[in-house]
């Protein structure tokens, strides 16, 4: 076959860095721009079946088991913690400046949850742990799950 | 109709292969597994099937990047977007349908091209609800995953620790498996934790290379092979893509056995199968995918690693030929490679690895994350 001999000398190697820029708008929908408004105003909203009563966090139009509608509901945003990692490495597998705390928290009047970061000192951090979200400042709001900065212990 | 492995061949395993372009990887395979059947992919096959993803590519469209490397111009192509196993399940509804008699599978990775892996797992995740949360690799998603599995079912860390060690050592017997070593607990103890409770020893590295198959119906199977291998069952799940209803239990792999186990007519699979391969791309991921495959009970898995239960001499091994930890990530090629270290074993062609009782094997594959999502292959002879 064709491989009887291979390119053994690495410095003949011939190879591109490609980079090609993308973009996109990500958009909302119907149930995501309910919530992403109700956030400006720093409320919080759920989403629940009007079939089985099922509340979805995050938010939307249909539910999962039955594909029948939903009505919104509104919720604190507070919960519980119900997972932890202390994140150490970037996107490029460097270490962060400072190490992130992501967290699965159930919501509270609700079956859903978010994931997102909690301020807090790692050693402090338990399963079980009750928080409640720190929203930035009215108005620097956009609209967006950033909107939320992190979760706080409550 | 029964369906038959009748070739497989492979290209790698290789932590980086910068002399080759990933189409010549792709060919190096599939020349060796036409080879291993006997066949030629310009008269003899009927239909083929490639598994990849275009965001690890680095281009779109990879389907019409397909044909010519395979022997497949101006043949039956197409291409599954998703892991080799899911492949081999459209090879046999292919060949059972009637439509081919002879299928071909391929599946690969270079993932040494990819410059910003942590950029393009990010491209995966949710743009609106969690691609924009800090400013972590998305390993974080897995270890999250991670901290609820082993708090729910009191795992420990040496327990964690002794799946490294295994499929480490497993590996130094396998001539194609670039991460092998001589691993002790202390080792794996002393790995730094990068995503608490998560170690970086636990997190698979990636690797490159390419799996091709060739399958067949019992009649051609026959004709070509003396000792074909069967696919006897397949199988694939989604749980959801929401973060908020996934089981972080590996139900896709409990429901995707399920399926494979029924039409491969397993009905106690802890019984029933030799040795399996099973996704380990995160060391946590190996015990949740085998009590999901139902070979060993929930919260008796763990101790059953320490134990040696799973060992390559233990009563059921699992990941003999190193698993993802000692291949490597092959990204969609995981369940390829996975798929051919069953055959080899049933075939009885592993080398110093041969188990001494393998007649079903299975190989399972995870779609990696953010997915809750993956396909199962039962295997025998």
């Amino acid at each position: 076959m064709v491989f009887n001999e291979k390119i053994v000398n690495p410095t003949e190697l011939r190879h591109w860095e490609g980079k090609i820029e993308l973009y996109w708008v990500y958009t909302s929908g119907s149930a995501g721009d309910e919530f992403f408004k109700a956030l400006k105003k720093g409320k919080f909203i759920a989403a629940k079946c009007k079939e089985c009563g099922k509340v979805y966090f995050p938010p939307r139009i249909y539910c999962e088991y039955d594909f029948s509608e939903t009505e919104y509901v509104n919720i604190s945003g507070e919960g519980t913690v119900r997972a932890f990692t202390v994140a150490r490495l970037d996107k490029d597998e460097k270490p962060l400046e400072k190490p992130e705390i992501y967290a699965i928290i159930d919501l509270d009047g609700t079956d859903g949850c978010i994931v997102h970061l909690l301020n807090a000192k790692p050693e402090d951090v338990y399963v079980g742990m009750r928080v409640k979200p720190v929203l930035k400042a009215k108005n620097k709001r956009e609209g967006r799950i950033t909107d939320i900065l992190y979760y706080k212990p409550s | 109709m029964r369906v038959a492995v009748v070739g497989v061949g492979y290209s790698g395993f290789n932590a980086n292969t910068p002399d080759l372009h990933w189409k010549e990887i792709m060919f190096e395979a599939a020349v060796r597994a036409y080879e291993d059947a006997g066949i030629n992919p310009r008269r003899d096959v009927d239909s083929f099937i490639t598994c990849a993803e275009d965001i690890w590519e680095g281009f779109a469209i990879f389907d019409e990047f397909v044909p010519d490397q395979l022997g497949a111009v101006l043949k039956p192509t197409c291409t599954i977007c998703g892991d080799f196993l899911y492949g081999l399940a459209t090879a046999y509804m292919h060949i059972t349908s009637g439509l081919a008699e002879v299928a071909v599978v391929e599946a690969h990775s270079k993932a040494s091209d990819i410059l910003t892996f942590g950029e393009v797992i990010k491209f995966a995740m949710d743009p609106i609800w969690l691609r924009q949360i800090g400013n972590a690799h998305p390993y974080y998603f897995a270890a999250l995953e991670m901290a609820q599995y082993i708090n729910e079912c009191c795992i420990t860390e040496e327990q964690i620790a002794s799946v490294v060690v295994k499929n480490k050592n497993n590996a130094r017997l396998n001539p194609s498996a670039p991460y092998g070593g001589k691993v002790g607990i202390e080792d794996v103890l002393n790995s730094p934790m990068v995503f608490d409770p998560m170690r970086k020893i636990e997190i698979a590295p990636r690797a490159d290379g390419a799996v091709v198959f060739v399958l067949a119906n019992e009649e051609i199977a026959k004709k070509l092979t003396d000792s074909p291998v069967w696919l006897k069952g397949v199988g694939w799940w989604s749980e959801t893509s929401n973060f908020d209803t996934m089981s972080f239990n590996a139900m896709y792999a409990a429901k995707a056995a399920k399926m494979a186990y029924k039409m491969a007519g397993i009905t106690n699979a802890a019984k029933e199968v030799d040795f399996a391969e099973v996704d380990d791309r995160f060391a946590f991921k190996e015990i949740q995918h085998i009590e999901a495959l139902g070979l060993s009970k929930r919260f008796e898995t763990a101790t059953l690693m320490v134990e040696g239960y799973f060992d390559r001499n233990g009563e059921l091994p699992i990941n003999v030929s190193g698993g993802n930890l000692g291949v490597g990530n092959l990204l969609e090629a995981t369940g390829g490679q996975k798929a051919l270290e069953v055959v080899l074993q049933l075939r009885g062609e592993a080398g110093k690895r041969q188990l001494s009782k393998a007649e079903v094997g299975v190989a399972q594959a995870w779609r990696y994350i953010p997915t809750a999502s993956g396909a199962v292959a039962v295997f025998g002879v």
